[in-house]
């Protein structure tokens, strides 16, 4: 059985981009968010194998929200998508309970590599 | 060999090191008994120094040098330095960038080293009696000198009762083309963890958050797990180039008593000093420029080469020529986005220097205030950033002098005698949303309508001004400059210069402010100027272009209900009135055209809270444009922003939506 995704990007060209390079790489995107509050129901919801998490999203950030899902869930896999830039932030993220990141902009073989160990 | 090519190359990264200078200053200002920030202002100064030399500029590199050497006595005498003190660091570093400055434009003998003396002064005052390594006083928990035994003695590793397993030195080093280092480091520590407890960090954890970190770290498991199950763990960190487990990085003779004295660890405070090797050159932004120029053009010639395969295939022509139009359009926007990528900088490259900024007002005007800067790390188009430093200086500044109250009266009004201005970036949409908020008195609304009706800038009826209405009389042009506002509260200094500047850079300013309670600006900005995606609209035998950062939606006239709103046409959208604006009669475009087609689309723009419809003839494409200077004539409506070549070589113009809505 394909490992299922829920993709958190608050931009459309984003999640879509993430969403191909799953998709063609045998992964089941069951789910996408807009916002971080989106993000935490629908992993609630879903109980997806990987979250895809963007950094910088209206409403409650990607870090926020990771805090949350692993609140909710200790074992959650998170990758975040953090841009050039954003170290602290993603430091944080990693003490906050993310499993790995990758950095925009994407190149699908990161992607992918990044998914592979955090699915391990 | 000739420097002068040098000089600016100087300027822009000693600058970069003055502003980290201020930074750091603010930051042991806050807390004087932390240790990092004398660290980093000792490097800081001590590379402008070396830049300083090379150059030839001698007064600065010996300005810069007293200062290191003040620095240095601090550091290795680790006490907490007096506010004195620090407001001499604030001094020199003042005059150390005044210096460079003078420097570069070949008046290097005009540098006011005045300061010399103070500093001079207190580095004596501060000499240390002994002298401890200051490099051991930078580490965190600095090991005690090994016991009497010689190191050269047989290694003998105590079994130490304390400890569940023996301790294992660990390095590893992050590939040097890694991004983000710093994360992959956590990651490591993380994996780390989980064998059990990591002593002896280094760097310090805090160090992983810093884009200086050169991605090489050290640290002690203890751990029973096999060296080889380490290693193999922690590569799964991802972009680990090394991991060396108990091994050769230490020297395992000095291991005695269970204390183990790290050799060759990174010096802490050299940060980069290692050999890795920064990828990044430094690009003449001119160069950028003509790229992005070119690219331009490229766009242009890609569209009309579109239209021509189009053409030629409909006369049945080859069709192998749209995959070769299709592969240069792919190219091309590949090529294009890189350059807008290289031309993206992270807004902390201006802010950094705005702390400082509200620091001196604030001390100047007798005013507590915290500062905030939230979103340092978005980015946007070199060219808008470097516009928006005034606009932003006046802002704050107005912040700080009319908007935050005396600590007094604060006081009084039971707020927190300290007042807190904040400064957020927030990436929206395709735009970038800069707020700079205050929690300060507010602008009297009464005060300004009052003066506005005075001024006949609102008619006499006028009971109250919407924020919009507020913003527009405080924009005007020389409304500021009279007594009364800035009695009242003053703001208005500069808006209508702000305005200006953010509304040529295709951006909008937005007021809130409530009374008592503060007062907010947003401005909002385009990501990148050279290259917009637009809706293209008909109207008459003309073509506009719509950026399309502003368009919330298009909706067809005649199918949605209509109503008006003060006087002019509007639609109902989903219970909001929007009103019309018919770009035929704002154009007069009426009548010289044939008449308009019976149903005709409404393009609503929206910025901020505010939104309109524009009635247009047609909805052409939507499609990226190249953006390009547009000199208005006289007499010509405010209502365009540049203008653009289209595929077919045939200029349109683009509507300004700021000017619009």
């Amino acid at each position: 059985m394909s490992h299922t995704v829920l993709v958190c990007d608050d931009a459309i060209f984003m999640r879509t981009m993430i969403t191909d390079i799953l998709a063609q790489a045998g992964f089941e995107v069951v789910g996408e968010a807009e916002t971080g509050t989106q993000a935490v129901e629908k992993y609630r919801q879903l109980k997806p194998d990987l979250v895809t998490m963007d950094i910088v999203m209206p409403d409650m950030g990607g870090i926020d929200a990771v805090r949350e899902i692993v609140k909710q869930d200790p074992d959650a896999k998170i990758l975040m998508c953090s841009a050039m830039g954003q170290q602290a932030l993603v430091v944080e993220a990693i003490q906050a309970g993310a499993k790995d990141f990758v950095v925009k902009p994407f190149q699908p073989s990161r992607v992918l590599e990044a998914v592979q160990r955090v699915l391990g | 060999m000739d420097l002068s090519q040098y000089a600016e190359l100087f300027l822009a990264e000693s600058r970069e090191h003055l502003s980290a200078c201020n930074q750091l200053l603010l930051e042991w200002e806050r807390n004087p008994a932390a240790l990092q920030p004398v660290g980093g202002l000792f490097r800081a100064v001590h590379t402008i120094k070396g830049m300083a030399a090379t150059m030839g500029y001698g007064r600065v590199a010996d300005l810069a040098h007293r200062m290191e050497n003040l620095l240095d006595q601090l550091r290795r005498g680790g006490k907490t330095p007096s506010d004195e003190i620090i407001q001499l660091l604030f001094r020199a570093t003042d005059a150390l960038e005044k210096s460079v400055t003078v420097a570069v434009a070949g008046r290097e003998r005009d540098a006011d080293l005045s300061v010399l003396e103070a500093i001079d002064d207190a580095a004596l005052q501060f000499r240390p009696a002994a002298q401890p390594s200051g490099l051991a006083r930078l580490r965190p928990e600095p090991a005690p000198a090994p016991a009497d035994e010689p190191s050269s003695s047989a290694p003998q590793v105590s079994a130490d009762a304390t400890k569940s397993g023996p301790t294992r030195a660990v390095h590893v080093v992050i590939r040097p083309e890694a991004p983000l280092k710093g994360g992959r480091a956590m990651l490591v520590l993380k994996k780390a963890e989980r064998f059990g407890a990591v002593h002896r960090l280094q760097p310090p954890s805090a160090a992983f958050e810093s884009d200086d970190f050169d991605g090489r770290l050290e640290f002690e498991l203890e751990t029973s797990a096999a060296p080889s199950d380490i290693e193999q763990a922690l590569r799964g960190a991802g972009d680990v180039e090394r991991v060396v487990v108990g091994a050769a990085a230490i020297d395992e003779a000095v291991i005695t008593t269970g204390e183990i004295s790290v050799t060759g660890a990174p010096n802490p405070a050299g940060g980069a000093g290692g050999g890795a090797r920064s990828r990044h050159i430094r690009v003449d932004l001119r160069r950028l420029d003509t790229l992005m120029d070119l690219i331009g053009e490229l766009v242009t010639e890609r569209g009309r080469l579109n239209d021509l395969a189009a053409r030629w295939i409909g006369r049945g022509g080859d069709p192998e020529i749209d995959d070769v139009a299709i592969q240069i359009s792919r190219l091309s926007a590949d090529l294009q986005n890189e350059i807008i990528q290289a031309r993206m900088t992270p807004v902390w490259q201006v802010f950094d220097r705005f702390p400082r900024l509200v620091r001196d007002v604030g001390r100047q005007l007798g005013k507590q205030v915290s500062f905030r800067v939230e979103g340092k790390e978005i980015e946007l188009d070199r060219e808008i950033l470097d516009e928006l430093g005034d606009p932003l200086v006046h802002l704050l500044r107005n912040a700080v002098d009319h908007g935050i109250e005396p600590p007094a009266e604060r006081k009084r009004l039971k707020k927190n005698p300290e007042g807190e201005i904040v400064l957020a970036a927030v990436r929206e949409r395709s735009s970038v949303a800069i707020s700079i908020s205050d929690d300060g008195r507010g602008i009297d609304r009464a005060k300004i309508l009052e003066k506005a009706k005075r001024e006949g800038v609102v008619g006499p009826h006028v009971e109250s001004l919407s924020d919009d209405q507020l913003l527009r009389v405080l924009a005007r042009p020389g409304f500021s400059t009279a007594e009364a506002v800035t009695s009242v509260s003053g703001r208005g200094v500069g808006i209508d210069v702000a305005m200006t500047r953010i509304r040529a850079l295709g951006g909008s300013i937005e007021i809130r402010t409530q009374a008592g309670k503060g007062t907010a600006f947003v401005l909002r900005l385009p990501v990148t100027l050279a290259i917009v995606r637009a809706l293209i609209a008909a109207v008459g035998q003309e073509r506009y272009a719509l950026p399309l950062t502003y368009v919330a939606e298009t909706v067809e006239y005649g199918t949605t209900p209509t109503t008006t709103m003060e006087g002019r046409d509007a639609i109902v959208l989903r219970d909001r009135v929007v009103p019309l604006v018919d770009l035929r009669k704002l154009l007069g475009t009426n009548g010289a055209a044939a008449s308009p087609p019976p149903r005709r689309p409404v393009i609503v723009l929206e910025m901020g809270e505010r939104r309109v419809g524009i009635v247009v003839d047609g909805m052409l494409s939507q499609q990226e444009i190249v953006v390009k200077g547009f000199d208005a004539p006289q007499g010509t409506l405010p209502v365009f922003s540049g203008a653009t070549i289209m595929g077919d070589g045939v200029p349109a113009l683009i509507l300004d939506a700021a000017g619009l809505v």
